[in-house]
């Protein structure tokens, strides 16, 4: 998984600013700083809003969806990141709230500050009114009675393809080619409506056909999802035929249980007597035989899976290669753990390159830390002691 | 570029340019668009001239207000401020006006506009977003509430359609 980037904060900020550019540019040349334009769909006349969100909704989609079957992205892992959970009942109660506002105001949230950037009072109107009952909300949202609509019918992170009982793996690229076929199915149909409705339109009203670029984009789109699923088809075959674990080294993982725990999935195979005894810290004790009960194909992505056998893992186990993450296994097994954190390290000769001595310290930071330890081992006896009489004096704020 | 302010994009392709900005922003930092944030943190910038205390005091504005997500909505939307200047001035579309149908007033309509932001603004929050943040994005990450969410938004808006007639024809 290459995708989201996530760049540190102050670039995300410049990219936030490039991104809002073309989000605001595209917004107005799509006739979305005119409040006319935008309520227009509401009469049945001009289905522009109607045809420029669902298309931009389709691509964006369609994006993520080949980046996944290119193994640049994950597209649940990326939904997790990116959307807030479902909280179904504000949620439909305040869309019919927002649609009410919307018809009201002539804008939305967002086409409001384009409004007011290409100089609508009105659009500046709105933004002033979103400002007041953003605060409103949130001054109500966590009171005692209103919090409890505030988070009713909460269904955690939520997907189409869970609603529809898919699997997690192929789910998101078949809710996404239905997901298509309709959204261009509707483009047919309300292109339809516009040309039996523009008889006894508005004169105001302005539709904007397809035309030959309409016709094009939905060809584009129709490819696209058909890719996605084709793409779907060959990276699980490869996925599941010649998955082999990663190896992971010792080291490499004792630095992870340090600095990111929380990334790391450590599932111990040996059987339970061995695990209880000692195990890596965080690890869970499933015996191999029992790894089918962790339900590893719909688990989370998230976390890497890290396999630690007895001794080297001679293949993948079937329940593993169907975690849709990461996975590992540890290089030769517990027993090269033991030895490598469970261990005092041999000290260092003396008059050994510094190297060695770094990476003894190392060892024995490990090893003290894995085995709970209070004192880490002896210091390496020092190559040559310089001696010499310590400078008198040396400044300082004591003198 | 010729100016001519009637002049649109093709919608289909406006939407798939959409598309493409929006699927950069999800490749880039994770997340989608966003506009409603924006809003709430110049309300608590404004709550934090008159009253400090208070927005420390009330959970849902304090968190706001430390959240870096939401500083970044921010500059995403100063950036679409910036973009819709330049799109509006290089399409003849910039100019100070109001926008209504023929048969009312421009207070009327400035006051609708108004008591319509107040309502899509708390429908934003109780949502955990709006049109961009969570019809658009959440709608091409095919989440429930996204989905569930945007036919709410058009249905509130046609069911609402007939008595705001006057507003608009």
């Amino acid at each position: 998984m290459t995708f989201p980037i996530l760049p540190p904060f102050e670039l995300g900020l410049v990219a936030a600013v490039l991104i809002g550019f073309g989000f605001g540019f595209v917004l107005e040349r799509a006739g979305f700083g005119r409040a006319n334009k935008l309520a227009a769909q509401f009469y049945g006349e001009d289905m522009t809003v109607f045809k420029v969100m669902f298309s931009a909704i389709v691509t964006a989609m369609l994006g993520v969806v080949l980046a996944s079957a290119l193994g640049l992205a994950d597209f649940k892992a990326l939904a997790d990141h990116a959307v807030s959970g479902t909280y179904l009942v504000p949620m439909v109660a305040g869309g019919f709230l927002l649609g009410a506002g919307f018809i009201v105001s002539g804008y939305c949230p967002g086409t409001s500050f384009v409004a007011m950037a290409s100089g609508k009072l009105d659009g500046l109107m709105t933004v002033l009114g979103v400002i007041v009952g953003q605060v409103l909300w949130a001054e109500l949202e966590w009171r005692p009675g209103f919090a409890t609509f505030h988070n009713a019918g909460d269904l955690g992170n939520f997907y189409l393809w869970e609603l529809f009982h898919l699997s997690p793996r192929s789910g998101p690229y078949v809710v996404a080619l239905a997901v298509t076929a309709m959204a261009v199915g509707c483009f047919v149909g309300a292109e339809k409506l516009e040309r039996v409705l523009a008889g006894r339109s508005h004169p105001g009203a302005v539709p904007t056909p397809a035309g030959r670029p309409g016709r094009f984009v939905f060809a584009g789109l129709a490819v696209a999802a058909a890719l996605g699923l084709v793409g779907l088809a060959a990276p699980t075959v490869a996925r599941e035929g010649g998955r082999a674990p990663t190896g992971l080294a010792p080291l490499a993982l004792a630095r992870r249980v340090f600095d990111e725990p929380w990334k790391l999935r450590i599932v111990d195979l040996r059987p339970m007597e061995a695990c209880s005894a000692k195990r890596i810290p965080g690890a869970e004790c499933v015996p191999q035989d029992k790894l089918g009960t962790l339900g590893l194909a719909d688990a989370s992505p998230g976390r890497d899976l890290v396999l630690v056998g007895a001794a080297e893992l001679p293949a993948m186990p079937e329940a593993a290669a169907a975690y849709p993450g990461r996975v590992y296994a540890l290089e030769g097994g517990f027993a090269a753990w033991e030895a490598f954190a469970l261990t005092p390290p041999a000290p260092p000769a003396p008059g050994a390159p510094a190297s060695d001595l770094e990476a003894y310290r190392l060892r024995a930071g490990i090893q003290a830390a894995m085995t709970g330890m209070k004192a880490a081992p002896p210091p390496p006896v020092p190559a040559a002691a310089p001696g010499g009489p310590r400078k008198a004096g040396g400044g300082g704020c004591s003198g | 570029m010729q100016r001519n302010p009637d002049k649109f994009w093709n919608p289909y392709l406006a939407g798939v340019a959409l598309g493409l900005v929006l699927f950069t922003s999800f490749l880039v930092m994770g997340s989608g668009l966003g506009a409603s944030g924006a809003s709430l943190r110049a309300g608590i910038a404004a709550l934090e001239v008159f009253a400090p205390s208070h927005v420390a005091s009330t959970p849902s504005l304090a968190r706001a207000e430390a959240s870096p997500h939401v500083t970044w909505l921010v500059f995403e939307i100063f950036g679409a401020l910036l973009g819709g200047v330049v799109a509006a001035y290089t399409s003849g579309r910039l100019r100070g006006e109001v926008l209504k149908g023929p048969r009312i007033g421009n207070g009327a309509r400035l006051a609708l506009a108004l008591a319509g932001g107040v309502l899509m603004g708390a429908a934003a929050k109780m949502t955990r977003g709006c049109t961009s943040g969570q019809a658009l994005s959440g709608g091409a990450l095919l989440s429930v509430g996204a989905w569930a969410f945007m036919f709410s938004v058009f249905g509130g808006g046609y069911a609402l359609a007939w008595f705001l007639r006057r507003e608009w024809r």
